[in-house]
């Protein structure tokens, strides 16, 4: 009778976990290879059987925290989209998207890192239960990158490499913010698309990296996505001092001619139109006091 | 006479009233006294004016002529087949539009040239291409066979949507992905004073065209034979029926998107509340379509501020409900 059957299986599991809570709590120090359980930025418990030595990165900006903390001999694989650092093509290409389940099993990774956002969750249940945990991280700010770089550190051991790394970031971002903390903050917008009109909302990292830079996004209202669709009448209500995008060629034939109601606006007017790196904005990696200092340029020139 | 001439007033007052609501919503907060004085003192250096006038206005009457084309050639294409799970775009427009937009948006050809934005231009022949294959292979000795025609649509529409998914399947950045996502879905956004005269022009030379060919197509919804029997050219009737459907659609699809069911519910509507073969029924048909329109991108916007719900999901959900209250209608007649 299934009834009876699952009663009885329920008190196998319960007996089962009640004996491993009293062997965790009377002998912790006696295994010597111990699982290692790790809860990641959007609360996922993954449990390791040992310290992960074979890593890979499914978001290009981790890939480039990887190069920038670890052993470069322990990470064992690139995606399509991972240009940064120049070393990284040494490495065996693997699909992020679609992902290469099976391409994936053959390079055998310990763990799989990524970012909220770039791998579905379901993909990442997929892979876990092929037995490789993905280990997701979330970042609102300039300093989530930071704790992002020493959290990869402890999960690998390379807590020094990463804690070095990250205090000479934080002093370079210190010091760029220190330059600009009594400028009359100017409004920024920065578009990642024009047909129909995607921006950089107020969640995001670009949010924050114009505040250390003493300006602030144009856009103030909160949405739901981090990068919102907005209409033409909204962007000129916006009226933003600088707009982010392209050169002003490239704005005036993919942006302008498509809107010429919005020539209206301060940044055209007084042709404050820039060219931001595309890896630079979008990618949290160790590289964002490069851009820092790339949208500093633009600012302030 | 009557009811028909109260259809009439109500669908135009109706239309004048959720234009006037439609150019209060927005991101600048404008009051009925901000629209007034930028309708009739307008200062071109007042950014909320040129926003009501630029922007606001532009997209409404696109909505408008837009609905209008194309519940008039749902109208058509129903009488022409004498079917009515017929729409405009059974012949091909819709696809062959995407297409057209499609090949721009993923960088085949330039984005602009001299300052003309693309898309809708490849859309627009993109439409005329696929809708003149679809003509060719419905047509037999010398005239259009309705049952090969609309296979032909049905054929050619699934094969240039396959090639469609391949080019978006193939897709290396996120953005084109968006921009033909957004364009599918159908969008007012871009409209613009030099754009809407192209369709406009279109429909009310369509209109006026069929002032003087409503009897025919009454009679065509007859069938052929008997048709024929009454002295009605059908050969000739049915082309001028395609070629009409197939420029109004195209100028309304190349620029707002291929919106779905306007061109399939609204003749429903039409014939619901004036019978199968009410004189005006065209007309009437235009001017709900027009009004449906601007319902739904008023409700996109309101419900989904700012960028609006694409208005292609708006129509069918508003849409469909409405159509199957009319399925079940009990005293409701395709053909009487």
């Amino acid at each position: 009778m299934p009834g009876i059957y699952t009663l009885r299986r329920a008190r196998f599991i319960l007996h089962t976990i009640l004996c491993l809570l009293l062997l965790s709590c009377s002998q912790p120090e006696r295994q010597p290879q111990e699982a290692l359980v790790l809860t990641d930025d959007l609360g996922r418990e993954l449990t390791l059987q040992k310290k992960p030595e074979r890593v890979f990165a499914f978001a290009s900006s981790m890939t480039e925290m990887l190069y920038a903390v670890l052993d470069t001999s322990t990470i064992i694989a690139r995606t399509p989209t991972d240009d940064y650092p120049e070393a990284v093509y040494r490495k065996p290409l693997v699909s992020n998207y679609p992902v290469d389940y099976e391409q994936v099993l053959v390079l055998k990774p310990d763990l799989i890192f990524t970012v909220e956002g770039i791998t579905p969750l379901e993909v990442a249940e997929r892979l876990q239960q092929l037995g490789v945990p993905v280990y997701y991280q979330k970042y609102r700010t300039v300093e989530d990158i930071f704790t992002g770089i020493e959290d990869i550190g402890r999960i690998m051991g390379r807590e020094q490499q990463s804690r070095q790394l990250t205090d000479s970031l934080r002093q370079e971002v210190a010091s760029i913010k220190a330059r600009h903390q009594k400028d009359e903050p100017q409004r920024v917008l920065a578009i990642t698309w024009s047909d129909p009109i995607y921006v950089y909302g107020q969640n995001t990292i670009f949010t924050d990296k114009l505040r250390i830079l003493g300006a602030e996004n144009a856009v103030q209202e909160v949405f739901e996505q981090p990068y919102p669709a907005l209409t033409r009448e909204y962007v000129l209500k916006l009226n933003p001092d600088v707009l982010l995008g392209g050169t002003k060629e490239e704005l005036e034939e993919r942006f302008f001619s498509l809107y010429p109601e919005l020539r209206r606006i301060k940044a055209y007017q007084h042709n404050r139109l820039y060219k931001p790196d595309d890896n630079l904005m979008s990618r949290p990696s160790p590289r964002v006091v490069e851009s820092l200092r790339e949208l500093e340029g633009f600012l302030y020139p | 006479m009557m009811r028909r001439g109260l259809y009439f007033i109500l669908a135009l007052l109706l239309i004048l009233v959720v234009m006037l609501l439609g150019l209060q919503v927005g991101s600048f907060d404008t009051d009925a006294a901000t629209i007034f004085s930028a309708l009739f003192h307008y200062n071109p250096d007042d950014t909320t004016h040129f926003a009501i006038l630029h922007l606001r206005l532009p997209r409404l009457l696109l909505a408008l002529v837009v609905g209008a084309s194309l519940a008039f050639c749902g109208y058509l294409m129903q009488a022409m087949v004498n079917n009515g799970l017929a729409d405009p775009y059974l012949l091909g427009t819709a696809s062959g539009a995407s297409l057209g937009a499609v090949v721009v948006f993923f960088g085949f050809v330039p984005m602009t040239v001299a300052g003309l934005y693309l898309p809708p231009v490849f859309a627009l022949a993109g439409a005329f291409l696929v809708t003149l294959v679809v003509v060719i292979l419905g047509y037999r000795k010398r005239q259009i066979i309705p049952a090969q025609l609309l296979l032909a649509g049905i054929a050619l529409s699934s094969l240039v949507t396959a090639m469609v998914g391949l080019f978006t399947f193939l897709s290396d950045s996120e953005g084109k992905l968006r921009s033909v996502v957004f364009w599918s879905m159908g969008s007012f956004e871009r409209a613009s004073w030099e754009m809407v005269p192209y369709p406009a022009a279109a429909l009310s030379i369509a209109l006026l065209l069929f002032a003087f060919y409503q009897k025919q197509l009454n009679i065509l919804l007859l069938g052929e034979e008997r048709a024929q029997a009454l002295g009605i050219q059908v050969a000739q009737t049915r082309w001028v029926i395609l070629g009409t459907v197939s420029v109004v659609t195209g100028f309304a699809v190349a620029t707002s998107g291929p919106i779905g069911f306007v061109g399939l519910i609204i003749p429903h509507v039409t014939r619901g509340l004036l019978g199968a073969t009410g004189r005006g029924n065209l007309l009437l048909c235009a001017f709900i379509g027009g009004l449906f329109m601007l319902l739904c991108d008023l409700l996109s916007r309101i419900i989904y501020p700012p960028a609006g719900l694409p208005i292609g999901i708006i129509t069918s959900f508003f849409g469909v409900p409405f159509f199957v209250y009319l399925l079940f209608k009990k005293n409701y007649n395709f053909k009487e």
